[in-house]
């Protein structure tokens, strides 16, 4: 294949120029003749019956266009990410400190906020349930009345690891804890809605799933699907945070019951209060290898605050499940998943799935198992790491497994590993510097038995230009750029020959959501199949017209290509052709993420097949006196598969790492008895520019061509889950003391140093 | 919130008369860094604001051994201005620490001030080089040392008529070094967890003859340590000397825990700052005869 | 509550606006002025998603109330291209993927402007400084570095500093 002048090639996203000069609008830039301002009122306390809720002051005052309550829903009043458990607006009782109760739209801020005001909540006040531990025993005060605080509890088992316990040489057990995190993404979340003469309610959604999303206003409003328009203007980040569905509905409601358009957008210290965070999860783990290093058996048991709703609690338990064996061979293996209502902060989808928590268990789990064998940690990930062909504990055969150790290899060799003890280790007496790895693997794709495909439609017009349309939301993490890329490619045009609009449910069929690193395989896969069907119809026409056998031909910067000789016809010649004799250049096509027919049965629920793998290396100085730690140096060796936009790729990883590293060491909800203390940027505490490290990015490219387009895979998770255990074996190696507790704050690696 | 009216006088004199007239009502503005959020979540709500950007108080100048800088004073006009830097340092080390650029143009030296945050930036460096301030009424100026203005948090003995106007600092003695530091979770954008200023001054003989040790976020009000300070001066240093006072200067803490960190850990952290602060110090001195 | 007649120039143009006191310049830009570029993701100072310049210096403009701007020249992202010319640093932002959702891009872009605007040549260090108060959570800050310096670069070459409008 010849080189290709946009795959692969550092190109402008489509619309980086309308960023740059600030006409990218996003949600809270969205202006509409006679738009109002929606507002939520929510509970001030974690629990809390309501006695009553009278809302009759706030209708009255002028300028309150809509003022409901769960009364006022025509349809149903909950989310629907899987369970339908999280009431829109809270009927009896509040159960967490982002249950709303109200929702006003009036002509400003202003005269919404007195509306708020205005709003009479009679609440009885109930004590709280806030220790999992506390809330899973018998007996204890249901979050949810009628429903066991146990939400889950699910055990997988591969092997038997009792007998492996009682064979092993080395025994590492330990606990862990990690933290509720915030996605924090920039442009909090934000919906406006505008229902048409038609009644066609049309949604503008900062969101991950505009067909979703559709169904949620659908089913809350009573109306049809086809009612129902959902488009996403560009979005200021997600991260996980904005999957599950936040305040569109509401202001879908509230247009529909003002029938004037509504704009709700959250401010940051409501957004912090009310979207689900990464669940803080306490794991117990075992893990068992023979003297020669060679794991036997891990046992892990992890309970995960959920907050009182049910959000995607399930699936990311099932994912932590899936990974925390790691990407390591291990024979014997069981894993009870436990998941805990509480009225705490609701948690779900976060970047990794539940696999950045998996991940600082393993990986901590490997440097302990080392330390105790005499072993590097180097050797002890090599000498047990997948491979192409290893079955993996859940029954899933990993097909293109070389990027595990060669990502390995290629870090060690980027940080010096071997020759790291020529470096100062104690550049100052209370200064002590460390080294510390690690390695992981991450599904791409929803998992097997799940649906996972999306649709697209292309069209080329007689002049040449092609739209594409695809409602696969780009969050900032490239996906649309790709896609242009990718069609760009296949018939031979220039990048600036090809629009692509923001995802809109109107124009262009499902593609799913932008999660789990598969809208690069799925819509990526389905463009190709587009844009081949185009590709066909115009070399189908110069074959006849210049009497060549079609596959002689291909497209080329905009020319036809004989033998790989510039031909006098253009694409643009031949689209003009086809149109004229009346031949179709649109093209619908849909992929879904197939799972090969040779794979064996899969024993474990919802497996992923296609891997992200990814190795990081810390160099981290910790000042023993104060325990902070600085994070001199990263590398980090991720697998793409095939670079398609490396701009994409590069910043994803930049971005996983820089999350990473406040997961690691700063980044924690601190959260009293339900209430959260620091919602806020000040002190919700995220690095910036001057506390980033020196970063190095390798990127592997090692096809999966059974998976993504060209052999891509996604890459958007794998970044982050690696940063915090890599760090806090640095820490490890520098101070010999090891963490087991997330964030490690200066505070906590001065407990480590003097306990 | 509710908006108060707003004025930009043309003079002191105006602003004074105002409150005179109408005391906590009105307000002062300055870089609203602060005030804006307090509106907002509705711990102050003035009937007015009064700004006073069009009466100079944004000035720096030299007077007879001593600096004085107008209230209106930014962050960054301070770590552009070359004599303070050179005079200063540890105030100077603090302004750029402080926060970020964009906030950093807006912030005053009054407004960190007046807010009598526990934990603000400027303040231990500005009480170690004992800095007079300078409250205006109605009825006339006075010059009060910065140390006695504060009494709690948010709490301070300005008067309700009174603005501050001016900062004064005298220029340290000879054989005089200052330090800052900052404890903060991130190195930007950062409030702190402990922060502290310190000014050792050696007399004729090398023995300290003065010393200053202010520690902010430590206290319901920035706080001297003065029986720290007390176990350094007539001293000569040595590490002994360091290190006692820096226990004792812990000792003197009455920390708060907060979302930042714990009572402990900011208990440890100024026995762990100070002793760095002074050895640091004492290495600007010249420190002879000491082996690290 | 009264409204105030507030003065602003702002990229070039006059723009005379009434508003509350207690409103902040930020919601003046984007409600009264009409210029939405200058984003809000705090409302609190900390994020720096909202940073224009006021009389050339970089401020948050959530951190400053509507009146203490009045006479002043504020520039924001929308006046950083001339005659639809991308400034260097806009077109440098977009080739280095100094960003990818892009809400922070308009203040980081601002803070950058500014930093070329004192020194035509920044050191890494120098730039993440510049920008120690613009938040990024994709994170971009090594491009950010690259496009800064790349544009610096450009600018020296054309030796041409007349070409950056409201200096």
């Amino acid at each position: 294949m010849h080189e290709s002048s946009v795959v692969g090639q550092w190109v402008s996203a489509p619309g980086a120029e309308d960023i740059v000069t600030g006409k990218a609008r996003y949600c809270p830039d969205i202006q509409l003749p006679g738009m109002l301002t929606g507002k939520l009122l929510y509970s001030p306390h974690v629990r809390a019956r309501i006695k009553n809720l009278d809302v009759s002051k706030a209708k009255d005052i002028p300028g309150v266009y809509a003022v409901i309550t769960h009364a006022d829903i025509p349809g149903e009043n909950s989310y629907l990410y899987a369970y339908p458990d999280q009431p829109l607006l809270a009927v009896d009782e509040v159960r967490f400190q982002g249950d709303a109760v109200a929702a006003v739209a009036a002509v400003d801020e202003k005269t919404a906020d007195a509306a708020l005001e205005a709003i009479a909540v009679d609440y009885e006040v109930l004590s709280g349930i806030f220790d999992p531990l506390e809330a899973m025993k018998p007996g204890a005060d249901q979050v949810v009345a009628g429903q066991s605080n146990v939400m889950m509890q699910m055990t997988y088992t591969s092997g038997d690891v009792e007998a492996a316990l009682a064979s092993a040489d080395v025994i590492v057990e330990n606990t862990y804890r990690t933290q509720w995190a915030e996605h924090a993404f920039l442009e909090t979340e934000g919906g406006v809605a505008r229902v048409d003469d038609e009644g066609v309610v049309t949604v503008w959604s900062s969101c991950q799933a505009p067909h979703r999303d559709r169904m949620q206003i659908a089913r809350s409003l009573g109306l049809a699907e086809s009612m129902v328009r959902v488009i996403t203007p560009y979005i200021g980040g997600a991260f996980g945070g904005k999957d599950e569905a936040h305040v569109q509905i509401h202001a879908a409601l509230l247009a529909y019951a003002a029938r004037r358009p509504v704009r709700l957008i959250r401010g940051r210290r409501e957004s912090m209060l009310t979207h689900v965070k990464r669940h803080p999860m306490i794991v117990h783990c075992t893990t068992a290898a023979s003297k020669d290093g060679r794991l036997l058996a891990v046992r892990a048991r992890v309970i995960a605050d959920a907050g009182p709703y049910s959000n995607a609690t399930h699936e990311v338990l099932n994912k932590f499940g899936e990974f925390i064996g790691g990407p390591y061979k291990v024979p014997n293996l069981e894993v009870e998943k436990i998941a805990v209502r509480t009225n705490n902060p609701i948690t779900g989808a976060f970047r990794g799935f539940g696999a950045p928590q998996a991940a600082f268990v393993y990986e901590s789990q490997m440097d302990d198992l080392a330390r105790k064998l005499g072993m590097d940690p180097l050797e002890i990930r090599l000498l047990n790491g997948v491979e192409t062909g290893t079955q993996l504990f859940t029954g899933v055969v990993v097909r293109e497994g070389r990027a595990m150790k060669a990502s390995l290899r290629k870090a060690a060799e980027m940080i010096a590993w071997e020759k790291r003890d020529q470096c100062e280790r104690s550049p100052a007496g209370h200064l002590r510097r460390g080294w510390g790895m690690a390695t992981i693997l991450k599904g791409a794709g929803l998992g097997r038995g799940l649906a996972d495909h999306a649709g697209v439609l292309l069209e080329m017009h007689r002049d040449g230009s092609l739209v594409i349309n695809s409602a696969a939301a780009d969050m900032g993490q490239g996906i649309i750029t790709l896609m242009a890329q990718l069609a760009a490619e296949r018939l031979g045009l220039d990048l600036s020959c090809v629009r692509i609009d923001r995802a809109d449910t109107a124009k262009a069929p499902d593609a799913g959501a932008s999660c789990a690193s598969r809208q690069a395989m799925v819509s990526g896969n389905a463009v190709l199949i587009a844009a081949d069907e185009i590709r066909d119809t115009l070399l189908s026409l110069a074959a006849r017209k210049i009497k060549v056998s079609k596959d002689r031909l291909d497209l080329r910067n905009g020319r036809l290509l004989v033998d790989g000789e510039i031909h006098d016809l253009t694409v643009q010649n031949l689209a003009e052709r086809a149109s004229v004799w009346g031949y179709p250049l649109h093209a619908q096509s849909r992929y879904h993420l197939e799972y090969p027919d040779d794979a064996p049965e899969v024993a474990y629920r919802f497996s992923s097949e296609f891997f992200q793998f990814c190795t990081q290396i810390a160099q981290v100085l910790v000042d023993c006196e104060t325990g902070q730690v600085k994070v001199e140096k990263l590398v980090a060796v991720h697998d793409a598969g095939k670079i398609i936009n490396p701009g994409g790729v590069y910043g994803q990883i930049e971005g996983g790492v820089a999350q990473g590293i406040g997961y690691a060491l700063s980044e924690e909800l601190v959260v009293v008895e339900g209430h959260t203390l620091n919602a806020s940027l000040e002190n919700y505490v995220i690095p910036m520019a001057l506390d980033f490290p020196e970063l190095d990015i390798h990127v592997l490219e090692m096809p999966e061509l059974a998976g993504g387009p060209l052999g891509a895979k996604g890459v958007a998770e794998g970044p982050i889950i690696p940063t915090a255990p890599a760090i806090r074996n640095a820490i490890l190696d520098a101070i010999g003391k090891p963490l087991y507790q997330l964030p490690m704050n200066a505070e906590r690696v001065l407990a480590a140093l003097n306990p | 919130m509710n908006s108060p009216q707003y004025i930009a006088v043309e003079s002191l004199g105006e602003a004074l008369k105002i409150k005179q007239e109408q005391g906590a009502h009105a307000r002062v503005i300055a870089g609203a860094t602060d005030l804006i959020l307090r509106m907002r979540d509705r711990v102050f709500s003035p009937k007015l604001l009064v700004d006073l950007r069009q009466v100079s108080l944004d000035t720096i100048s030299c007077h007879a051994g001593e600096m004085r800088l107008g209230a209106y004073v930014t962050l960054s006009q301070i770590l552009a201005d070359d004599e303070i830097t050179v005079l200063f340092p540890a105030l100077v080390e603090a302004c750029r620490q402080f926060a970020g650029p964009p906030i950093r143009n807006l912030a005053t030296l009054g407004g960190n001030i007046v807010n009598a945050s526990p934990a603000a930036d400027l303040v231990p460096p500005l009480m170690a080089y004992d800095a007079n301030i300078v409250l205006a009424s109605s009825a006339g100026e006075r010059v009060l040392a910065l140390a006695e203005f504060f009494t709690g948090p948010g709490q301070t003995v300005m008067q309700a008529d009174e603005i501050l106007t001016q900062i004064r600092l005298p220029l340290m003695p000879p054989d005089s070094a200052s330090w800052f530091i900052k404890l903060g979770q991130r190195r930007s954008m950062a409030i702190s967890i402990i922060n502290l200023s310190i000014r050792l001054t050696l007399g004729a003989k090398g023995a300290v003859s003065d010393a200053r040790i202010v520690l902010g976020a430590a206290a319901p009000t920035p706080l001297r340590a003065v029986a720290a300070e007390a176990l350094l001066i007539g001293k000569e240093l040595s590490d002994q000397q360091v290190d006692q006072a820096a226990v004792e200067a812990s000792r003197e803490t009455s920390p708060i825990t907060d979302v930042r960190a714990s009572r402990n850990y900011r208990e440890r952290m100024t026995q762990v700052l100070v002793r760095r602060a002074l050895l640091a110090s004492w290495d600007d001195l010249g420190r002879s005869g000491r082996n690290e | 509550m009264s409204e105030m007649d507030i003065h602003l120039t702002v990229n070039g143009n006059p723009h005379k606006v009434q508003a509350e006191p207690a409103k902040t310049l930020l919601c003046v830009l984007r409600e009264d002025v009409g210029l939405t570029g200058t984003k809000d993701g705090c409302s609190s100072g900390d994020c720096g998603a909202c940073v224009v310049l006021l009389d050339g210096r970089v401020v948050n403009s959530c951190m400053v109330l509507a009146p203490q701007a009045d006479g002043a020249r504020i520039t924001t992202v929308e006046g950083l291209a001339v005659n639809g010319q991308l400034h260097p640093l806009q077109r440098a932002f977009a080739e280095t993927w100094a960003f990818q959702c892009g809400f922070c891009t308009q203040g980081m872009l601002i803070s950058c402007y500014a930093l070329l605007l004192s020194n035509e040549n920044p050191s890494r260090e120098e730039i993440l400084i510049a920008i120690a108060g613009n938040f990024c959570r994709c994170t971009a800050y090594q491009n950010v570095v690259k496009a800064v310096q790349q544009a610096a670069a450009e600018i020296r070459e054309r030796g041409n500093r007349e070409g950056i409008p409201h200096a």
